[in-house]
């Protein structure tokens, strides 16, 4: 029984060194990576590389004349539900010009809303109710973007597409031109996928 | 020495997967463009790399607790065809197969088969029975294919789920059904996994009603026996639906269910008053039941929200020496809204009361009284309080439940959280939480065969008196998103525990009814303390774009000592002896070209003397294919490295060797 005892006793010991080793180890390896992160530039995050594709959007996409998103003084992208960008868009937004004016993010919550928006992102929030909403800004002239699954198959006009760490677009160019859009070949062609049935 | 190896093997990885990290950083196109995405053209901007290595959402991410999350992408390849099985996945889980359907899962110590330590949920619904205060693994299953995840939260969460949440929660979350439309059907064929069989048929509109129903089976065949006796066979079937309900997108309706039936296989000592006094019986527990929940949900304004579920669980078991049918019915409200001044308050009531009725079949075991109802009534209250808006936060909540052996258990508990950037989050929190008794601690009457002359009988009794055992548990956590394709999630924490059930010293006594023989009666104690204390590392690394490992280590050391007044040495040596100190695992995920994928998953464990387990390890592998849009065809190996091995002690004293073995599989979906 003695021995039995001696020889836990030994055993313990042993793991407590290596135990508090471990620890010692584990937390120099948190403080070593959270300095090399804050020495690191911030980067993108996913609604960062979707904000700054709303802006190329703006610029590779031209809108007929007649329709009322047009005539305002501002080039407004407007986000409908839940908004997943933060500050993010007025932040890349801040400052730059789009066809000669300013752009504005706007925040709506309803459809009927959104004739005055010359891009209409529609949050994930809203997918119980896309196909209302598609069917309210069917011709108002307005570019439908969002990350709905299967977005770009039912009727709206560009879907973001997470593709392994990378964000892609998909573009149903029927819907777009329907609605009077023109979409440059540039978007075109960085498209992943160019829908030509609507 | 061993040790110097394994520590010079870790920091050699940390170096390459450092340098690694800074390499990608240094080509990472947004680095270049001085942090302005607007500069950078489309093609550029397709090409950027995002925070995506982290399958978790951005709210698990700044979690302020040990939470894991088992995707169904992880399921599906893991090759694992349990739920249990899946568990092994989740960092900090102990899961032990003790035969064909039975396993021993603990969180963070205190494992064992009847495991009274980890509170499971599926959908809502609590599958831990008050009987013996644990899990019966062998009728937890689903579709596997229609989990959407599995949370797995270690320490404890008792504030939310309430007592019995004492070393961790694991909760099981199904998909949505307007997710599940379509037919989708399995057929698997192998050795110890002979046949698996499902149909899943679902459809709706997408929106607003959305339904799906299944049918699986299953037979599964016996592990390794070196005495031969073959009883761990296992058959199942089960049907169940879902139907999901929105009638305007502010309010969601779940109504969900499930019936199985099935025969598990069991090895039993029962012993007996006539000879011979002990007989080792091999049979089958008759397993069946079902269950029904509903659950209404609506949100409030201003990002609040109710919701309402109630659900009625049944489950009987027919097994060699015993009887249990058990009906219970739970009643739950849940009511969150945000308060001006960044604050967001939860709280919430439940009510249970769970009648059973033990029946019996042999006069050496029994529950006095055989019938009986436990009920619980709750309430808690949660404050999240924003700091610093975005950054820091703190969360206090307590609650209070009120059980028919103990009264009114008071479970507080305080954490916070510090997000310095998007990538970063450090957490810590202090909990007291409880396990509540259970009929096995207060009413249970086993007597076990000792020695045949003079004829003597062990009693193990459960004791009127019997509290809950208690638990201060201190945590704390780090996660970061090094770069987007590496996350490293650590956690550490120190429970100390108080009144851990342990058995008391034993009195000798003459019986003469039914025959005349000495009795050596012992009974469940408060009566064990101490502390444990541990670490878990998990990264997941996405070295290329067909490349991903996923790894964890789980480190636990066990410090349990006898309360003043007791004496009981064996409870403390089985404790400490049946939970790993080291628990490792690798997964590497390659996807190949023609459709093809491979996965496999190294493990480890370290010895559980108490089980007389010896430290192994073993690996299991898969090879997919898929064949046509809807086609695909796989083949998995598990406990490839060696033809058996034990992972538990088994309730007699034939440990059963867990057996290698390999199943092919077709799944057809449209």
């Amino acid at each position: 029984m003695d021995k039995i005892t001696q020889v836990k006793s030994g055993v313990s010991y042993k793991r407590t060194r290596s135990h508090r080793l471990g620890i010692l180890l584990l937390l120099s390896a948190v403080w070593f990576l959270h300095v090399a992160t804050v020495l690191m530039a911030e980067q993108a995050n996913e609604f960062q590389v979707k904000a700054a594709y709303l802006y190329n959007f703006g610029k590779f996409v031209e809108w007929p004349a007649g329709v009322p998103a047009s005539q305002g003084d501002s080039f407004v992208v407007c986000v409908l539900g839940t908004d997943p960008f933060g500050s993010t868009l007025d932040s890349t937004f801040s400052n730059e010009r789009i066809k000669g004016k300013n752009v504005l993010a706007r925040r709506i919550s309803k459809p009927a809303d959104a004739t005055s928006c010359r891009i209409l992102f529609i949050s994930s929030s809203e997918s119980p109710r896309l196909k209302e909403i598609l069917a309210a800004v069917d011709k108002a002239g307005v570019l439908t973007v969002s990350d709905i699954p299967q977005f770009s198959r039912v009727g709206g006009m560009i879907q973001f597409v997470v593709d392994g760490s990378k964000v892609r677009f998909e573009i149903n160019r029927a819907r777009a031109e329907g609605a009077g859009l023109t979409v440059s070949s540039e978007l075109l062609k960085v498209a992943s996928v160019v829908r030509v049935n609507p | 020495m061993k040790l110097f190896r394994r520590l010079a093997l870790f920091l050699a990885l940390a170096a390459v997967t450092a340098g690694v990290a800074f390499s990608q950083v240094s080509t990472n196109n947004f680095a270049n463009s001085g942090g302005n995405l607007r500069e950078l053209t489309l093609q550029q901007l397709s090409e950027i790399e995002i925070y995506t290595v982290s399958k978790e959402p951005e709210q698990v991410r700044k979690t302020p607790a040990a939470i894991f999350v088992i995707t169904q992408e992880d399921i599906r390849r893991s090759g694992a065809t349990s739920i249990p099985e899946i568990l092994r996945l989740a960092p900090g889980v102990e899961v032990s197969r003790i035969d064909g359907g039975h396993w021993s899962v603990g969180i963070r110590g205190l494992q064992g088969q009847f495991s009274r330590a980890v509170l499971v949920m599926v959908d809502g619904r609590s599958v831990y029975t008050p009987l013996f205060a644990g899990v019966y693994w062998d009728v937890q299953d689903t579709s596997l294919d229609d989990i959407e995840r599995i949370e797995v939260i270690r320490g404890p969460g008792a504030t939310i789920w309430g007592a019995n949440a004492f070393q961790g929660v694991v909760n099981i979350i199904t998909r949505n059904s307007k997710d599940t439309h379509g037919t989708l059907a399995t057929l698997s064929a192998g050795g110890t996994d002979r046949f698996t069989s499902g149909v899943r048929i679902g459809g709706g509109n997408g929106s607003s009603l959305d339904y799906r129903a299944y049918g699986k089976a299953f037979g599964r065949g016996p592990q390794y026996h070196q005495n031969n006796q073959q009883f761990d066979d296992w058959k199942m079937g089960q049907f169940g639906f879902r139907t999901d309900w929105s009638p305007s997108g502010k309010t969601t309706t779940t109504l969900q269910g499930d019936i199985y039936r099935g025969t598990v296989g069991e090895e039993v000592d029962i012993a007996a008053f006539t000879p011979p006094s002990e007989t080792t019986v091999y049979g089958d527990d008759k397993v069946s039941g079902g269950n029904l929940r509903g659950l209404w949900k609506r949100d409030l304004a201003s990002a609040g929200g109710i919701q309402v579920q109630g659900y009625f669980d049944r489950t009987s078991r027919i097994a060699p020496h015993y009887k249990e049918i058990r009906n219970t019915f739970d009643l739950d409200f849940l009511h969150h809204f945000k308060v001006p001044g960044s604050q967001s308050i939860s709280w919430g009531l439940g009510a249970r009361w769970s009648p059973g009725r033990f029946v019996p079949l042999v006069p050496t075991l029994d529950f006095t009284p055989n019938a009986l109802t436990s009920s619980l009534y709750s309430g808690f209250a949660q404050d999240e309080i924003g700091i610093v808006p975005e950054r820091l936060s703190l969360i206090l909540g307590a609650k209070l439940e009120h059980n028919d052996y103990t009264g009114l258990e008071v479970q507080p508990s305080a954490r916070l959280v510090w997000t310095p950037d998007s990538r970063q989050t450090f957490w810590a929190a202090v909990t007291k939480a409880v396990r509540t008794p259970s009929r096995l601690d207060r009413d249970l009457d086993l007597k076990a065969f000792l020695i045949a002359t003079p004829l003597i009988y062990l009693q193990v009794a459960g004791n009127p008196n019997f509290a809950s055992e208690r638990l201060t548990g201190y945590e704390a956590g780090y996660r970061n998103l090094i770069s987007p394709r590496l996350h490293v999630d650590v956690s550490a924490f120190f429970n100390h525990y108080n009144d851990l059930a342990s058995m008391s010293s034993g009195v000798i006594s003459s019986q003469t009814v039914p025959v005349p023989y000495t009795e050596f009666s012992i009974h469940y104690v408060n009566g064990v303390m101490g502390d444990t204390n541990g670490y878990e590392i998990a990264p997941v690394w996405k070295a290329l774009d067909w490349l991903e490992f996923q790894g964890s280590y789980s480190h636990l050391q066990m410090n349990l000592r006898n309360q003043p007044g007791y004496s009981d040495a064996s409870t403390i040596a089985s404790l400490e002896g049946s939970s790993a100190h080291h628990r490792g695992m690798i997964q590497t995920h390659i996807k190949l070209p023609a459709n093809l994928e491979y996965d496999q998953t190294l493990r480890y464990v370290s010895a559980l003397p108490a089980q007389k387990v010896a430290a192994y390890e073993t690996a299991d592998a898969r090879l997919s294919w898929r064949a046509s849009e809807s086609l695909q065809f796989s083949v998995v190996g598990q406990n490839l490295l060696q033809s058996q091995h034990v992972e538990f002690g088994h309730n007699t004293q034939q440990s059963v060797g867990i057996a290698r073995t390999a199943y092919a599989k077709m799944t057809w979906t449209k």
